[in-house]
C-alpha cells in the first residue's frame, strides 16, 4: 500500500441519505483522518517528544528504584543484568517457547472457532437467536473466574491452559465477526443476488471479504485476552512458561529477575497487537482508520 | 421495416408490500397491472414521480423481488428468478470496494466459473468499451462517481446479458458527467445493441436515450402512457436535440402526464 485515500464509497452512500440537519459524522471522520496523517516533520517531532518521555520515565525509575529495598522494587539496570543472566542460561528462552506454544495454539483455535461461528451467527437469524443470550453472558463474564472449574475438567496439563486461552479469545473474535457480517452493506448483497450467486459464493466473494476488517479487529482484541489467559493459566495449573518464571522469582524474592518475564509479556502484547493492527489496515485500505 | 421481436414482456405485474408500522401492518399497493413490452435492441425508459415503484418494477424484472401476480416473459418464456440473462446497473455503483476495477468487472464471470485468463481478457475488453482500460488496477475509492458507474456498466455487460437493467445510474452524478455518460451509453448501445430497460426521473435523459418512454402513474404504480420517441439513431447531442420543437413537444407531454394529480382510485 503506497497511498491511502480515505474517500469511502460506502460512506458517501450513507451521507447521500443523511438529512441536512444531521451533523454528518462522516465529515467528522474525514477531519479526524486528516489529523492522523500529519506532515512528516510533525511526525518526527512527535517521535522526539516520545523518546524524551521514555528517557525521563526510565531515568526516574532508575533513580527511584535504587533508593528502595530491592525486594519491593527493582531498577532498569538491575533488570537488565537479570535479563542478561536469564538469556545466557537459556531459561528465558525455554519459558518463552513454552508460553508461545500455549498462546499460539490456543489463539489460533479460538480464531478459527470464532470466525466460523461468527459468520454463521451473523448471517442466519435463527443461529443468532439461539446463541445471542449465551454469547453475551459469556462475553460479559470475567471467564478467568472459571479457572478452578477448568482445572477440575482438564487437570493441570496443557489442555487446561489451551482451554482458558481459547475461551478468553473466542468471544471478541466471534462478536466482531458477527457484527461485521451484519454490517455488510445490503447493496453488496444485492449485487451478488443480481448476478445470481449461490449461497457459497455469497459467503466467499461478498461476506468474508467485507467482514475481514472486522475479523482483524476481533483478532486484535482476542490476542490481548489470550495473553491474560495464558499467564493466569500458567500461575494456576502446572506452572510453566513465563508465568512460572514470575511465580518462581517472586517466591525467591528476586524482584529484578521477576520483572524480566513481565517485560517480555509486555513486548509480546505490544508486538502482536501492532502486527494485527497493521494487518487490519492492510486488509481494508478503503475503510480508512476507524476504530 | 419489420419490428424486431419482443424480448421482454411485463404482463399484469402487481406488487403489494406489507409495511409494518409499530404493531400493526398495512398493505402498500406499489404496482398494479403493469403492462409493457421491450423489443430486441430497444432502449425503453421508465419514468414517473418518486415513489411510484420504478425501482420495485426493475428489481422484479431482475428477480430481486418476487411479484405477487402477473408474468414476466423473456423471449416468450416465463422467468421467475434472478439470472445472468439480465445485467443490473445500480443507482449507487455498488462496486466491491476490495476489488480493483478489472476484478469488479470480472465478478459475474467468476461466478459463472470462467477460467482466470479468459475473464481477465474479457474484463479488459469491457474496460476498453467504457473507456477505462487505463484504470484497470484502481480501487473504487480511488475513482470518481462517473468512473464507478462506468465500471458498474462494464460489470453488467461482461456477462453478456440479453437484457440490461439500469436503475437511475446517472442520477448521483453532476450535470456534465451525466451528459458525457448519456452520450457514452448511446455509443455503447450502438455497438452492443443491448435490449435495455432504463429507470430515470430525468425527462431529457429519458427522451434522449429511449426508443419508447413508459410513463408511470403513482399510488399504485401503473402505466399511464407509452410514448414513442421518433428521433432516428445516431442522435444529435442532447444540447442540440433540446432545440428541436418535436423534442420540446414530447417533453411537454411527458411533463403534463407526470405532474397531473393522481386519479383517485375507487376503494
Ligand atoms: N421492501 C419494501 N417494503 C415496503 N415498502 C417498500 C419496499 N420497497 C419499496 N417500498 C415502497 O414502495 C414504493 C415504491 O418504491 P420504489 O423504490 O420502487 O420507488 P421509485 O419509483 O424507485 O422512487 P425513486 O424515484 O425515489 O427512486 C415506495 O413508497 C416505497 O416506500
Ligand atoms: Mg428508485
Amino acid at each position: 500500500m503506497t497511498t491511502l485515500s480515505f474517500a469511502d464509497p460506502m460512506g458517501s452512500d450513507m451521507s447521500e441519505n443523511r438529512i441536512a440537519s444531521d451533523p454528518a459524522p462522516i465529515d467528522d471522520a474525514d477531519a479526524r483522518l486528516e489529523e492522523i496523517g500529519p506532515p512528516p516533520r510533525a511526525r518526527s517531532k512527535a517521535w522526539i517528544v516520545r523518546l524524551a518521555s521514555i528517557v525521563v520515565v526510565v531515568g526516574a525509575w532508575e533513580i527511584f528504584g535504587r533508593q528502595v529495598n530491592p525486594l519491593f522494587m527493582s531498577s532498569p539496570s538491575a533488570i537488565a543484568t537479570a535479563a542478561v543472566r536469564l538469556i545466557a542460561d537459556g531459561e528465558l528462552f525455554e519459558a518463552l517457547k513454552s508460553s508461545l506454544w500455549t498462546l499460539l495454539v490456543g489463539f489460533i483455535t479460538a480464531s478459527a472457532i470464532g470466525v466460523v461461528l461468527g459468520l454463521l451467527i451473523g448471517r442466519y437469524k435463527t443461529m443468532d437467536a439461539a446463541t445471542d443470550w449465551l454469547v453475551n453472558a459469556l462475553y460479559s463474564t470475567p471467564l478467568i473466574a472459571i479457572m478452578p472449574l477448568v482445572i477440575l475438567w482438564f487437570g493441570l496439563g496443557d489442555a487446561a491452559k489451551l482451554f482458558i486461552v481459547c475461551i478468553l479469545a473466542v468471544f471478541p473474535v466471534l462478536i466482531n465477526t458477527a457484527a461485521g457480517v451484519r454490517n455488510v452493506p445490503t447493496q453488496l448483497i444485492d449485487v451478488s443476488a443480481a448476478f445470481a450467486a449461490n449461497e457459497r459464493q455469497v459467503f466467499l466473494k461478498i461476506i468474508v471479504p467485507a467482514t475481514l476488517p472486522y475479523i482483524m479487529t476481533g483478532l486484535r482484541l482476542g490476542i490481548g485476552r489470550s495473553i491474560i489467559g495464558m499467564v493466569v493459566a500458567e500461575f494456576f495449573t502446572a506452572i510453566t512458561g513465563l508465568g512460572a518464571m514470575i511465580v518462581k522469582y517472586g517466591n525467591q524474592y528476586d524482584t529484578a529477575a521477576m520483572f524480566v518475564p513481565i517485560l517480555v509479556l509486555m513486548f509480546l502484547g505490544i508486538g502482536l497487537t501492532t502486527l494485527l493492527k497493521r494487518a487490519e489496515e492492510h486488509f481494508a485500505p478503503w475503510r480508512g482508520q476507524e476504530d | 421495416m419489420s419490428a424486431p421481436p419482443i424480448k421482454l414482456s411485463v404482463r399484469n405485474v402487481t406488487k403489494t408490500f406489507r409495511v409494518r408500522k409499530g404493531s400493526d401492518t398495512s398493505l402498500l399497493n406499489v404496482l398494479r397491472n403493469v403492462n409493457f413490452d421491450v423489443r430486441q435492441g430497444e432502449i425503453v425508459s421508465l419514468i414517473g414521480e418518486s415513489g411510484c415503484g420504478k425501482t420495485t418494477l426493475l428489481r422484479i424484472v431482475q428477480g430481486l423481488i418476487r411479484l405477487d401476480s402477473g408474468d414476466l416473459l423473456i423471449d416468450g418464456a416465463a422467468v421467475k428468478r434472478s439470472g445472468r440473462d439480465r445485467g443490473f446497473v445500480f443507482q449507487q455503483a455498488s462496486l466491491l470496494p476490495w476489488r480493483t476495477a478489472r476484478q469488479n468487472v470480472e465478478f459475474g464471470l467468476e461466478l459463472q466459473g470462467m477460467p482466470k485468463q479468459a475473464r481477465a481478457d474479457r474484463a479488459m475488453q469491457l474496460l476498453e468499451l467504457v473507456s477505462l482500460a487505463h484504470a484497470a488496477d484502481q480501487f473504487p475509492h480511488q475513482m470518481s462517481g462517473g468512473m464507478q458507474q462506468r465500471i458498474g456498466l462494464a460489470r453488467a455487460l461482461a456477462i453478456d446479458p440479453a437484457i440490461l437493467l439500469m436503475d437511475e445510474p446517472f442520477s448521483a452524478l453532476d450535470a456534465q458527467t451525466r451528459e458525457v455518460l448519456q452520450t457514452e451509453l448511446m455509443r455503447i448501445h450502438a455497438q452492443t445493441a443491448k435490449t435495455t430497460l432504463f429507470v430515470t426521473h430525468d425527462l431529457d435523459e429519458a427522451i434522449f436515450l429511449s426508443d419508447r418512454v413508459v410513463v408511470l402513474a403513482a399510488r399504485p404504480g401503473r402505466v399511464k402512457k407509452i410514448i414513442d420517441i421518433p428521433f432516428a439513431h445516431p442522435r444529435p447531442e442532447l444540447t442540440a436535440l433540446r432545440g428541436d420543437p418535436a423534442f420540446q413537444a414530447i417533453r411537454a407531454e411527458i411533463w403534463s402526464l407526470i405532474s397531473t394529480p393522481p386519479v383517485a382510485v375507487a376503494a
